[in-house]
């Protein structure tokens, strides 16, 4: 899931400046089960921001609204009337929500209320750890299952640095060395020979390298056929 | 009383807190009159939202009995 | 509950406007107790500064 982090309720006043009709908008995917930007979410800063404006003396319309997914353009068509009716729009989705938003609706102010932090997974109750950085050119069927791009504090690709001690990271002890962690797996599973391979320098244009990326796909565009 | 009336909103497990005060009432034991008791299921029942949407519709204090 | 308060500061309000206590069914006079020291505490803090005017009319001004 995309992970993220909601920003604190001072910066999202700033962000509202002096809009007088704010809607907050919530996510119902990621940020929901990461407990940033759900309706829940939505609601309690809806009500913070209400009671905090009113203590400021100058309490604003604050109301909430939370869609499916707030990346597809369906989904941001059944709140239209309620976007176009607030002067701006604070959206509690990931930047790509508040983009979406941005993008459908040309003429309205939109700000985000959430740091949008990584791809990752809840490894214990209220702790989430990356796990994906979209490289776009998986190398996990060589490593085991982990990732040395996301999980590797310097991307490395042929084994561990030298500053790998005694399991963890030298740019930070509590992250786990991923090759390490590489290593452990496929010496469990009898895989280690995978590692004998020398890997050649990773053709980076796949990620961000390259520029913003895109797929297309013409098996599901409408109207591919008949071009 | 010459000064505002308070209301303090006393979120109750009904196991626990409200039996409480239900035995207090049984007592004839006198508490103060500020505080509103509502029964709740269980403690475990009180978000956020509950005590935000309390504070603004106006109450003066809540309190989660449990 | 700290998040809670945590939350009421962040808005601008007093955190100790709310609280938890635990006490169990046979506690009749834990729970006057608390009540007590609630009001107590709450009636130092005064009224909620989100109440409109009218809510904050004393007994005696709204008639009763």
């Amino acid at each position: 899931m995309i992970v993220a982090e909601q920003k604190s309720l001072d910066e999202i006043k700033s962000l509202i400046g002096d809009a007088e009709r704010v809607l907050v908008v919530g996510c119902g995917t990621c940020v929901t089960v990461c407990f940033a930007g759900g309706a829940r979410e939505a609601a309690i800063v809806a009500a913070s921001l209400r009671m905090a404006t009113k203590l400021d003396g100058n309490g604003k319309d604050v109301t909430d609204v939370t869609v499916q997914r707030q990346c597809e353009w369906e989904y941001l068509d059944e709140i239209a009337e309620q976007i176009e009716g607030a002067d701006l729009v604070l959206s509690l989705g990931c930047g790509i929500g508040v983009q979406a938003i941005a993008e459908h609706f040309p003429r309205k102010w939109v700000v985000p209320g959430l740091n949008t932090s990584f791809m990752g997974l809840p490894t214990e109750q209220g702790v989430w750890a990356e796990r994906c950085a979209a490289c776009g050119d998986c190398v996990l069927g060589l490593t085991g299952g982990i990732c040395p791009i996301a999980r590797c504090s310097k991307s490395l690709l042929n084994g561990p640095c030298g500053g790998s001690e005694g399991g963890h990271c030298e740019i930070n002890p509590d992250i786990p060395c991923a090759w390490q962690l590489i290593y452990d797996r496929l010496s469990a599973l009898g895989k280690l020979d995978l590692l004998m391979a020398i890997q050649p320098p990773k053709n980076w244009k796949t990620s961000r390298d390259g520029g913003p990326r895109k797929i297309v796909r013409d098996d599901l565009r409408l109207g591919a056929e008949e071009e | 009383m010459d000064s505002p009336q308070l209301h303090i909103i006393a979120y109750c497990c009904e196991h626990c807190a409200y039996a409480a005060a239900d035995l207090a009432g049984g007592l004839r034991m006198q508490y103060p009159p500020e505080v509103k008791i509502v029964q709740i299921p269980c403690t475990g029942r009180i978000d956020v939202l509950t005590v935000l949407r309390a504070i603004e519709d106006g109450a003066d204090g809540v309190m989660a009995a449990g | 509950m700290a998040h809670i308060q945590d939350l009421l500061t962040a808005i601008g309000l007093e955190p100790d406007r709310a609280q938890m206590f635990n006490m169990s069914a046979a506690m009749a006079s834990a729970f006057v107790t608390v009540a007590q020291e609630m009001t107590e505490r709450i009636a130092r803090l005064g009224p909620n500064p989100l109440r409109g005017p009218l809510d904050t009319l004393t007994d005696s001004e709204r008639g009763e």
